[in-house]
C-alpha cells in the first residue's frame, strides 16, 4: 500500500545504555578542552622563552656597560680611588669585587672559580643574611689596569618573578581544564537525558501508541526544533493511518455489497430460464463492471495524489474549458428538470493537464446535479483564473465540510448513491497538483464551490 | 481481415480468437514478444492486437520496433494499466488505439473495425442510411422515415456514430469518446441522457425501438424494418 511506501523505516539508535562520558557531546568537549589546553600553553611556553632571552640581553647589555665603565675608571683614576669606587658601588646596579693583591675589595666576599671574561656570564649562588638567604647572580670577569674585576647582578628577582608568573598560568589552565570538563560532562548529561527522553517515547510510538508526541519546550533550541518536526511527522502518518483505516472500511463496504449481489446472482443463474439469462448476465457485468471501476479509481487517485502520473501540460482556456462542460452537463441537469446556467467572463489561458482538470470540474458539477432536487438551478461561473460551480440545493453543513474530499466519504451514510466515493478525492488531487486553491462556501441554501488557479 | 494477436494469457487469447473467428477474420497469435515481432515484421496483417506486459520483449518496445521497420500497420494496444498516462505512453509509443483490460469484446470488435476500415480507400461517404433513417453529413440533415429531425451538435454525433456500426452494441465508453475529446470514465449517465434524448424524438415519430438499450454492455442500432 501507499502508506509503506512513505514510511521510512525509523531507525533508533539505541542511547538508553550510553554514559555521559560516550556521547557526542563529550568527545567534543575533550577535543575542545584538549586544543584550548595547548594553545594556551604553547603562548605561554612562547611568553616565557620570550622574558627569559629578554632578560638574559638586559643583563648582558647592563654589565657590558658596567664593565666598560670599571675599565675607564681604571684608565683615569689611580689604586686607591678605584678601590674608593670599588666600594662604594650601588649594589643595586651592579655587584663590583676586586681582587687588590690578597684581599677582595666590593661588595662579594669571594670571587667563584672559572668565572668567564666578560661578555660570557655565568651564574652562581652567594649567601647573604638577609631573609631569602640565597640568592643568584649573574656575572663574568673585567680585566683591568689593576687586575681581574668581578662584576655582577642580581638576576634571582625576576626570575622568581617569571616563575610565579608561569605558576599562577599553569595553575589558570589547570583550572580551565577542569572547568571545562566538568561543563562538559553536565552539557552531555544533559543532551543525553533529552535523547534518552525521545527515544523511550520513540519506543511507545513503535509500539503502536500514534498518540505519542514529543516534549517541545519554550527555549526553541535545536532539540525543540527536531521533535517539533518529528511531532508534524507523526501527525501526518497518524491522520494518514486513519484515513487508511477509514478507508479500509469503506472499502470493503463498497465492494462487499455489489460482491455478495454478485454471489447471490451467480448462484441462481442456472435456475433462470432461457430468455431470463442474457438479462441477468447483463446485470452481473454492471455489478462487476462498478467493482472494477471502484479499483480503476483508487488506483488512478493513489497515483495523481503521490504525483506518480505526470500531468500532460498544455494551455488550458479556462473559457472554453467551461463551454466544453457546459455543453456535456447540461442535458443531465435537464433530464433532472433542474437547470443549468453558464457565466463566463473572459478568455483566461493557463498550462494544465486539460483532461484532468476537465474530469474534476465535471466531477463537481455531476455532484451539483446528483445532489440537488428537482427544479434547482446549477451555475458555472467563469471570472478569470476562478471557476464557481453553484447550487441552491441541500449544501453541505459547515462540520461536513472538511471530510467529503476525504477517500471513500459519502453524506449519505446508507451509501444509496452510484458512484465510487472516490470522486471528490480525485478533485481535490487533481487540483492540488496543478496548485489551485479549492474553497467550499455557502450558498444559502446551496453549495458554492470555488476553484481558484494560481498564476 | 488478417488480424495478429500478440497476448501471452491463454484465458484472453482464446476469447479474443473465438470472437474474431465468429465474426469471420483470419487471427493469429503469438504468445511472446520475440515471436510476436518476428511475425508482425515478416508477414502482413491488416490489424495488430498487442498486450502491453509480454514474456521477452515488452509491448511498447516490440511497438518502437515495429515502427522503426517504417511498418503502417495499426496497431491496437491491449493493456491491464488503465491510466491515463498509460494510454499517452501507448498512444506515443505509435499505437493507434488503446484499450484497457478487461474489456467487452464487443467494444473490441468496433475498434478494431475502425481500424482496419482506415487503412482501405474508402468512398466518402456523402450520407448514412439505416432502415428509414437518413443522414447527410454535408447538410446535417437527418431525416426518420421522411420526418426531418432537429438534433443538437452533439445528439447528431452520437447519431453518427450508432448509424456507423448499425446492428452493433456499441459502449457508452465509445459513445463517450467518439462525441467528446475527453479519455475518462465519467461514471455517470451523461451518455444515457443524451441518448434518451435522441430516442426522445424518435419516438415523437413512433420510432422509440429503433436505440435499443443492452444492459450491462451500452446501445445499439436497429436496422429496421
Amino acid at each position: 500500500m501507499s502508506l509503506s511506501k512513505r514510511s521510512e523505516v525509523l531507525v533508533i539508535v539505541s542511547v538508553k545504555g550510553i554514559k555521559p562520558y560516550q556521547s557526542s557531546a563529550w568527545y567534543i568537549t575533550i577535543i575542545f578542552s584538549s586544543l584550548v589546553t595547548l594553545i594556551i600553553g604553547t603562548l605561554l611556553l612562547g611568553m616565557y622563552r620570550q622574558l627569559m632571552n629578554e632578560q638574559e640581553l638586559q643583563t648582558d647589555k647592563h654589565l657590558a656597560s658596567e664593565k666598560v665603565r670599571y675599565q675607564k675608571m681604571a684608565l683615569t683614576l689611580d689604586k686607591q680611588s678605584f678601590a674608593r669606587q670599588v666600594r662604594t658601588a650601588d649594589p643595586k646596579t651592579a655587584l663590583i669585587v676586586w681582587r687588590r693583591s690578597l684581599d677582595l675589595v666590593g661588595a662579594l666576599s669571594i670571587i667563584p672559580d672559572d668565572m668567564p671574561m666578560l661578555p660570557q656570564t655565568r651564574e652562581f649562588p652567594i649567601l647573604t643574611a638577609g631573609p631569602d638567604k640565597l640568592h643568584m647572580l649573574t656575572g663574568g670577569l673585567v680585566n683591568t689596569r689593576y687586575g681581574p674585576v668581578l662584576i655582577a647582578t642580581r638576576t634571582d628577582q625576576l626570575a622568581t618573578l617569571i616563575d610565579r608568573f608561569m605558576n599562577a598560568a599553569i595553575t589558570a589552565l589547570m583550572l580551565t581544564i577542569v572547568i571545562t570538563l566538568a561543563l562538559g560532562y553536565l552539557f552531555s548529561k544533559a543532551i543525553l537525558r533529552r535523547l534518552i527522553q525521545y527515544n523511550r517515547l520513540s519506543r511507545l510510538i513503535e509500539k503502536g501508541e500514534y498518540s505519542t508526541r514529543l516534549p517541545v519546550s519554550w527555549r526553541q533550541d535545536e532539540f525543540d526544533m527536531l521533535a517539533g518536526k518529528f511531532n508534524q511527522v507523526l501527525d501526518t502518518l497518524e491522520n494518514n493511518l486513519l484515513a487508511v483505516r477509514g478507508a479500509t472500511d469503506n472499502i470493503a463496504h463498497d465492494l462487499r455489497t455489489p460482491l455478495s449481489h454478485l454471489r447471490i446472482g451467480l448462484e441462481q443463474l442456472p435456475e433462470k430460464s432461457a430468455q431470463e439469462l442474457p438479462e441477468a448476465c447483463a446485470i452481473l457485468t454492471e455489478k462487476l463492471d462498478h467493482c472494477l471501476a471502484t479499483f480503476d479509481a483508487m488506483l488512478s487517485l493513489t497515483r495523481i495524489e503521490e504525483g506518480q502520473q505526470t500531468l500532460e501540460l498544455q494551455d488550458v482556456n479556462l473559457k472554453f474549458l467551461c463551454e466544453d462542460l457546459y455543453e456535456m452537463a447540461e442535458a443531465m441537469a435537464e433530464s433532472n428538470e433542474q437547470t443549468l446556467s453558464l457565466t463566463t467572463a473572459d478568455d483566461m489561458q493557463m498550462t494544465g493537464d486539460k483532461y484532468l482538470l476537465f474530469q474534476a470540474l465535471f466531477n463537481l458539477i455531476d455532484n451539483a446535479i446528483k445532489y440537488a432536487d428537482v427544479g434547482a438551478k446549477i451555475e458555472i461561473v467563469q471570472r478569470g483564473r476562478e471557476i464557481q460551480i453553484r447550487d441552491n440545493g441541500p449544501g453541505i453543513p459547515d462540520e461536513e465540510k472538511g471530510r467529503v474530499f476525504d477517500r471513500l466519504v459519502r453524506l449519505d451514510p446508507s451509501r444509496h448513491n452510484q458512484g465510487t466515493g472516490l470522486g471528490l478525492s480525485l478533485v481535490k488531487a487533481i487540483f492540488a497538483r496543478h496548485n489551485a486553491k479549492v474553497v467550499l462556501m455557502d450558498n444559502t441554501p446551496g453549495l458554492i464551490v470555488s476553484v481558484t488557479f494560481r498564476d | 481481415m488478417k488480424i495478429l494477436l500478440v497476448e501471452d494469457d491463454a484465458t484472453t487469447v482464446d476469447y479474443v480468437v473465438k470472437g474474431f473467428i465468429e465474426q469471420g477474420h483470419n487471427i493469429e497469435t503469438a504468445s511472446d514478444g520475440h515471436q510476436g515481432l518476428l511475425l508482425a515484421t515478416s508477414m502482413k496483417y491488416d490489424l495488430i492486437l498487442l498486450d502491453r506486459m509480454l514474456p521477452q520483449l515488452d509491448g511498447l518496445k516490440l511497438l518502437a520496433a515495429l515502427r522503426a521497420t517504417g511498418s503502417q500497420t495499426p496497431v491496437l494496444i491491449l493493456s491491464a494499466l488503465s491510466h491515463v498516462d498509460e494510454r499517452v505512453k501507448g498512444l506515443r509509443a505509435g499505437g493507434d488505439d488503446y484499450m484497457t483490460k478487461p474489456f467487452a469484446f464487443s467494444e473490441l470488435l468496433v475498434r478494431a473495425e475502425k481500424l482496419m476500415q482506415r487503412g482501405l480507400s474508402q468512398p466518402i461517404d456523402t450520407g448514412l442510411t439505416v432502415g428509414n433513417l437518413m443522414m447527410e453529413l454535408l447538410t446535417r440533415k437527418v431525416t426518420l422515415d421522411g420526418h426531418e429531425l432537429m438534433l443538437q451538435p452533439k445528439e447528431f454525433q452520437l447519431l453518427k456514430y450508432l448509424m456507423e456500426h448499425p446492428n452493433q452494441v456499441i459502449s457508452r465508453t465509445l459513445l463517450f469518446e467518439a462525441v467528446w475529446d475527453y479519455h475518462f470514465d465519467p461514471r455517470t449517465n451523461v451518455i444515457d441522457v443524451h441518448i434518451a434524448k435522441l430516442r426522445r424524438k424518435f419516438e415523437e415519430l413512433g420510432f422509440g425501438e429503433l436505440i435499443e438499450t443492452v444492459r450491462g454492455a451500452g446501445y445499439r442500432l436497429r436496422q429496421g424494418n
